[in-house]
């Protein structure tokens, strides 16, 4: 185990290709999925908190629902309407890192939506009642409580960018974990351990932990910066 | 300042059944009552956060201005959610010299005790101009030298702007130092209207008479 982590670290300080090629493909996937699971869900998550209107007890419903959605029910969704005998074999998605971020948007989107709607229902009683009793019409109504929300989005994006990368089922299935093309870390790291190359394995390991933390540590400090 | 009748149903269960009542323009009413009397949702129907039976508005027309007992503190300093509701510079330095909020200008309103929250709050809704203002127990949170400040600042925009006030306490010295008039509820009605001097010494119903008793007056 130890001389496995201290390969690993050689590895990921010797720059390898292979290991680059993993990271950025990583890194383009969760970025982005979970940069458009943010900008659909944040206003949608907004609207379900604090808008109260027929239907809307059944899309909450809906909503925590497709938030426990198990990932490899998704991947498999997608593998069926994408295949070669799906409805939507023409458009050469599967095997791609379009579908592999299409995936994930559609299973980080309703944690976002979820999440904003949780917040933005407790406060906007409270904020709508100081906000109509002062006088503020709808739109001025709207930008306080968006004004409001500035810190739960952060939260939000931390928990959809921390899925994207950790996730695993979903992108196996569309992806296929194809080497130089479709392979994150964590599909790398499963076919590594597979075949019994640990210190990949642990490398990929030590890098997605380090990868999180970054994120986390630049998010945290932007966040204290914002609240001074 | 007329307010039409109308009722007022939770889940069945009749809450409020105000008749045809009038304010004393630019004058401040008191309502006074025991938990559960009402006032608040007199208040909150009259200021249009919450909808009479029917859907009716007992007050059409009236540029309404309302206090909630918590009031919602925004995102952004003391200063910034005072001038939030427009006014001048001079006039919002003012409020807060008086509520001795100066020094919390710059500050985050989040970070504001609940008595500095209300009187921030208080600032906040005395900076717009309304025909009605409907105030609901605005300084129950406040300290007494507070108290008195907030009344004074009361009174003085009242006789200044001729804006009718509509104040809910729980204070019966507080409408005693502050209102023209009083309207004292009792399950969800009003049982007694008039002169604050009036209906405070020499209540005319018993029912008021027995809540006036347990104040000792």
């Amino acid at each position: 185990m130890g001389s496995s982590i201290q390969k690993a670290i050689a590895l990921i300080l010797s720059a390898d290709r292979e290991l680059l090629n993993i990271l950025g493909a990583t890194a383009r996937v969760s970025l982005t999925s979970s940069v458009i699971a943010l900008l659909i869900g944040v206003p949608f998550g907004i609207a379900l908190g604090a808008c109260r209107f027929r239907g809307r007890g059944a899309l909450v419903v809906i909503n925590r629902t497709l938030m426990g959605m198990p990932p490899v029910v998704c991947g498999l969704l997608f593998y069926m309407l994408f295949s070669g005998v799906g409805p939507f074999r023409h458009l050469k998605l599967l095997f791609t890192v379009k579908l592999m971020i299409i995936a994930q948007v559609v299973l980080i989107t309703p944690i976002v939506v979820g999440n904003m709607e949780t917040y933005v229902a407790a406060l906007a009683p409270s904020l709508r009642e100081t906000a109509r009793g002062l006088g503020f019409g709808r739109g001025k109504r709207f930008l306080l409580l968006v004004n409001e929300c500035v810190y739960p989005i952060f939260s939000v994006y931390l928990l959809a960018f921390a899925r994207a990368i950790a996730e695993v089922g979903a992108v196996s299935m569309v992806g296929g974990a194809i080497a130089w093309k479709t392979n994150v870390m964590t599909t790398a790291i499963m076919q590594y351990t597979n075949r019994g190359n640990f210190t990949l394995g642990i490398a990929l390991g030590l890098i997605l932990m380090a990868l999180s933390l970054l994120v986390n540590v630049a998010l945290s400090l932007l966040q204290r910066r914002l609240s001074r | 300042m007329r307010i039409a009748a109308f009722t007022k149903t939770y889940k069945g269960r009749l809450v409020l059944n105000m008749p045809e009542t009038t304010l004393a323009d630019g004058k401040i009413t008191a309502v006074i009552g025991a938990n559960g009397s009402g006032k608040s949702t007199l208040a909150r129907v009259l200021s249009g956060i919450e909808t009479a039976d029917r859907k009716l508005h007992p007050l059409s027309g009236v540029a309404v201005g309302y206090m909630p007992q918590k009031s919602y503190a925004f995102r952004m300093s003391t200063e910034r959610n005072i001038a939030l509701n427009g006014g001048d510079a001079a006039r919002r330095e003012r409020l807060m010299n008086a509520l001795r909020l100066q020094a919390l200008g710059k500050q985050r309103a989040k970070k504001l005790s609940g008595g500095e929250t209300a009187k921030m709050a208080l600032a906040r809704i005395l900076m717009g101009r309304y025909e009605l203002l409907i105030l609901d127990e605005p300084t129950a949170a406040m300290d007494m030298e507070s108290t008195l400040a907030a009344e004074c600042l009361l009174a003085d925009y009242c006789r200044e702007s001729g804006c009718t006030v509509l104040l809910v306490t729980h204070s019966i010295q507080q409408a005693r130092r502050l209102a023209d008039e009083v309207i004292f509820l009792h399950k969800g009605e009003p049982v007694e209207q008039g002169e604050t001097s009036t209906v405070l010494s020499t209540p005319a119903q018993p029912l008021t008479r027995r809540f006036l008793e347990f104040y000792g007056l």
